[in-house]
């Protein structure tokens, strides 16, 4: 049994398709570059592979991550260059290695993620108004975000209302700051928690910024672009297949 | 022709995937001048076309032809709809992102009655004029094709052609015919009079039809000399020989049929009196193990699917099938393939090849009774007993399986209480054996499904001139069963009898109703096939505006003399055929399979020659 853990990205038309299809994608792709994958066992069987965390619809990203089970080992090559050559536009493995059985898994060691955000503006603004706009929001100790909690249990005797969360998003943002600002077009940098131990979106910050800051933005053009995952080793926070 | 500008709506709608046109194995072609270009259209949402068979058959092979350009159209959902009149974005063939308004043909596949109102939807999405009256010389021409053709009258009056039966050589040959006309200074009507005498072609404009005072048609008569007095179908000769794709479009979202379909033969020979496809694509014709091995092997490298239907009306006839399923697991299984068998039939039920393919995936069991008592089964020449039922399901329980679905109609000629008691009888046997079979080999917590639809006749069958069941008889029997059935393990579901009254209304309807259509889309009326959008009193609304009544068309007894909308089509099968087996089906008569003893129904006259 090998396993491979590859780096891939994600771009044009193919940002439309959701984590479920990727994983589709994947699957057909492998069968058809004829790579030797395993399968798990049982009545329907499917091959084995696990992917770092799922990317929103509508998300393009640079740093997509995913690890491969196969049954003979094969040249990490010819693996990249057959799966490229069948893969959709948009789908492009950047670089593949072996990695232990043993090895955690990439949900297991994903911390964060580094997204660009562009946005609208309503009105153009001066970048140091932007700047001091970022950092007020940032000092904020609490940023709350409400969220309804669907009930479950669809009983219609009981005209109970939806459970409302709420959750201090603050600790899940490590950094926010200006990229660029040109006329109308803000593009900003974030840098928030993401895998097992909490996961912040990007489109939350942006409804947030929205609200609790002044600048007029809209929301509806909200585009993202994922750019790093990282995992910490030795206190820093690298890109998930340093060694 | 400009592409449209659709990426930011793509962020505002759910599965935007639907409409991203670049799906493993789509077709994008260079466009010049010379080139043909064809909408082949589905009147619904993008999950439902996708699975059709026949869209992906005819989408390849015009786009094997050099110079035709096929792409794909469908129903825009509601919302994506919403948008694409908000942002004055017109309908637009999938690949080039180009509106259809300017392509030269805009095809729709007539595959179910429910539809009718999402074809007049997309041509108002479209920015095509709805009748084919008001069409100009620059607009493109609309044509239609599928099993609903064979009476397209309910909608003849949006139609600029008809195509009737099966369209692979077909369609080849209009679109020769066309290229000559292209880029030439031709009238529309020039084209239309030039393939009106190609066999299979039905031009609607050419044609009158004359009613009597009590709204009964007198005549259907032909106002252009080019075109013939009777229709015929198009049939393929050799399966072996036609076209058929090597690779076929891989959707990334989940559709409703996901997998390779491969079609081993066309046609049944089982007679079914209330089955319209077993009369239409008569006579059987097969694909050879060869073909079938060869496709199979082109499809799955070319798609990497990892499961493969053989699809045919009824894939337990077809004659090499334990030697083709056999082939599929020994190549197959090392691939995790895995095979799945639609309409099984009870009486040749195939247990062990049933268990080969369990091997490699689980898959469901389904039987179709369709009546629950041995006489109704005999009117309706199904020709299973309640022997093969409890044989099927004792196997089925002492091999493990735990849950099975029974399908039956409602509102079948001559059907009474006993015969529903029939279905509750079945499905309690059903029960009974489940409960009698060894407790270690059968599984676990037994599911009992009971599905019951509504019966509507269909033309071209010997129960084209029945009265389909009124709205309140049919309520009442679905009362009855579910008080019947009710009893823990079984599950009772049934349709909406409202649905199955307006389709038999289209399905037996005549030119009059394009005028109710023409209205319905005005009232909003689209998606009637889809429970969450139809809306029933808005429908009958329609019908009083337009001053048509419903009863007419589906609940009416014709009598045998009567000229019925579909008169001048020939789909092979004679009038005196379908009379003699209306006529046996009152006597509760059994007409033999066709392989067994020809029952003279008259398509081996004239459409294959000789016998079938």
């Amino acid at each position: 049994m090998y396993k491979i853990r590859s780096r891939f990205t994600k771009k044009g038309d193919l940002i439309f398709i959701s984590h479920l299809d990727l994983v589709r994608v994947f699957e057909r792709a492998m069968r058809r570059a004829n790579i030797p994958i395993s399968y798990s066992q049982g009545f329907n069987p499917h091959p084995i592979m696990a992917f770092a965390t799922a990317l929103g619809v509508g998300v393009t990203s640079e740093a997509e991550y995913i690890d491969i089970q196969l049954d003979e080992k094969i040249e990490l090559n010819d693996f990249i260059d057959r799966i490229n050559a069948v893969m959709p536009d948009g789908l492009k493995i950047i670089k593949s290695k072996y990695i232990e059985s043993t090895e955690d898994s990439l949900m297991a060691i994903l911390k964060r993620s580094i997204y660009l955000v562009k946005v609208n503006l309503i009105s153009e603004l001066k970048e140091e108004f932007i700047i001091e706009q970022l950092s007020k929001f940032i000092d904020n100790e609490e940023i709350i975000e409400i969220k309804e909690k669907k009930k479950k249990n669809k009983d219609r005797y009981k005209r109970e209302r939806n459970k409302v969360q709420e959750t201090n998003i603050r600790p899940l943002i490590n950094e926010l700051m200006l990229f660029s600002v040109q006329g109308k077009e803000l593009i900003l940098k974030m840098n928030l928690v993401t895998g097992s131990v909490g996961n912040l979106k990007p489109e939350t910050v942006m409804r947030k910024l929205e609200e609790l800051t002044e600048i007029p933005m809209l929301l509806d053009s909200v585009r993202i672009n994922r750019l790093e995952l990282l995992k910490e080793q030795k206190g820093q926070f690298v890109e998930l297949m340093e060694e | 022709m400009s592409k449209l500008e659709i990426h930011d709506i793509l962020y505002k709608v759910e599965k935007p995937a639907r409409y991203l046109g670049n799906e493993l194995n789509s077709v994008h072609k260079q466009i010049d001048e010379k080139t043909v270009r064809f909408a082949f259209c589905f009147p619904d949402i993008y999950e439902i076309g996708m699975s059709h068979l026949g869209m992906q058959i005819l989408y390849h092979l015009l786009n094997s032809q050099e110079n035709v350009f096929c792409e794909r159209v469908f129903s825009p959902a509601v919302d994506m709809e919403e948008e694409m009149r908000k942002n004055n974005i017109p309908l637009f063939g999938l690949e080039s992102r180009e509106a259809i308004k300017n392509f030269d043909f805009v095809g729709f596949t007539l595959q179910y009655e429910l539809s009718y109102t999402n074809i007049l939807n997309m041509l108002d999405l479209g920015e095509i004029p709805l009748f084919s009256k008001d069409r100009g010389e620059n607009d493109p021409f609309v044509v239609v094709g599928g099993p609903c053709a064979y009476n397209p009258e309910p909608i003849a009056d949006f139609c600029d052609i008809v195509l009737l039966g099966e369209g692979e050589e077909l369609l080849v040959e209009i679109m020769e015919v066309y290229k000559q006309f292209k880029n030439t200074d031709y009238k529309r009507v020039e084209f239309l009079e030039k393939i009106a005498s190609i066999q299979g072609v039905y031009i609607p404009a050419f044609y009158d039809v004359r009613y009597n005072e009590e709204g009964i048609i007198e005549a259907i008569t032909p106002n252009n000399p080019n075109a013939p007095q009777k229709l015929t179908k198009r049939i393929i000769q050799n399966l072996d020989e036609v076209f058929y794709p090597e690779e076929i479009l891989v959707p990334y979202i989940n559709i409703v049929h996901d997998r390779v379909m491969l079609e081993v033969f066309r046609g049944c020979s089982r007679g079914c009196r209330f089955c319209q496809a077993g009369m239409i694509y008569r006579p059987v014709r097969e694909k050879g193990f060869d073909r079938l091995k060869y496709l199979t092997e082109k499809l799955l490298s070319n798609t990497g699917y990892e499961e493969i239907s053989l699809s045919s009306l009824s894939t337990s006839d077809y004659s090499n099938l334990d030697k083709l399923v056999r082939h599929l697991i020994d190549d197959y299984e090392k691939d995790k393939v895995g095979v799945s068998l639609p309409s099984l039939r009870l009486d040749n039920f195939t247990f062990e090849l049933i268990q080969e393919i369990q091997k490699v995936r689980k898959t469901g069991l389904t039987f179709a009774p369709e009546a629950g008592s041995q006489r109704l089964r005999d009117v309706i020449n199904k020709g299973v007993t309640e022997e093969d039922l409890t044989n099927a399901v004792e196997k089925a329980f002492d091999l493990g399986w735990s849950s099975v679905k029974l399908y039956f109609m409602i509102g079948l000629p001559t059907e009474t209480l006993d015969d529903l008691d029939g279905i509750k009888e079945l499905a309690f046997d059903v029960v009974g054996i489940y409960y009698q079979t060894d407790k270690e080999k059968r599984g676990k917590g037994l599911n009992v499904t009971v599905s019951a639809s509504t019966f509507v006749p269909k033309p071209f069958t010997p129960f084209q001139w029945e009265p389909q069941d009124g709205l309140e008889e049919i309520y009442s029997k679905q009362r009855h069963l579910v008080e019947k059935l009710k009893r823990k393990n079984i599950t009772f579901n049934y349709h909406d009898a409202k649905t199955s009254l307006l389709e038999g209304v289209f399905a037996r309807g005549d030119r009059r109703l394009s005028k109710v259509l023409a209205e319905a889309l005005k009232a909003g009326c689209k998606f009637d096939g889809w429970n969450e959008h139809f809306n029933f009193s808005r429908w009958m609304e329609v019908f009083q505006t337009c001053d048509v009544d419903p009863v007419f068309y589906a609940n009416r007894r014709r009598e045998y003399d009567e000229i019925l909308p579909w008169e001048h089509i020939d789909v092979g099968v004679t009038k005196q055929f379908l009379i003699r087996e209306n006529e046996k089906a009152k006597a509760g008569e059994l007409t033999q399979d066709c392989r067994t003893d020809c029952s003279g129904c008259g398509v081996n006259h004239g459409f294959i020659g000789g016998i079938c």
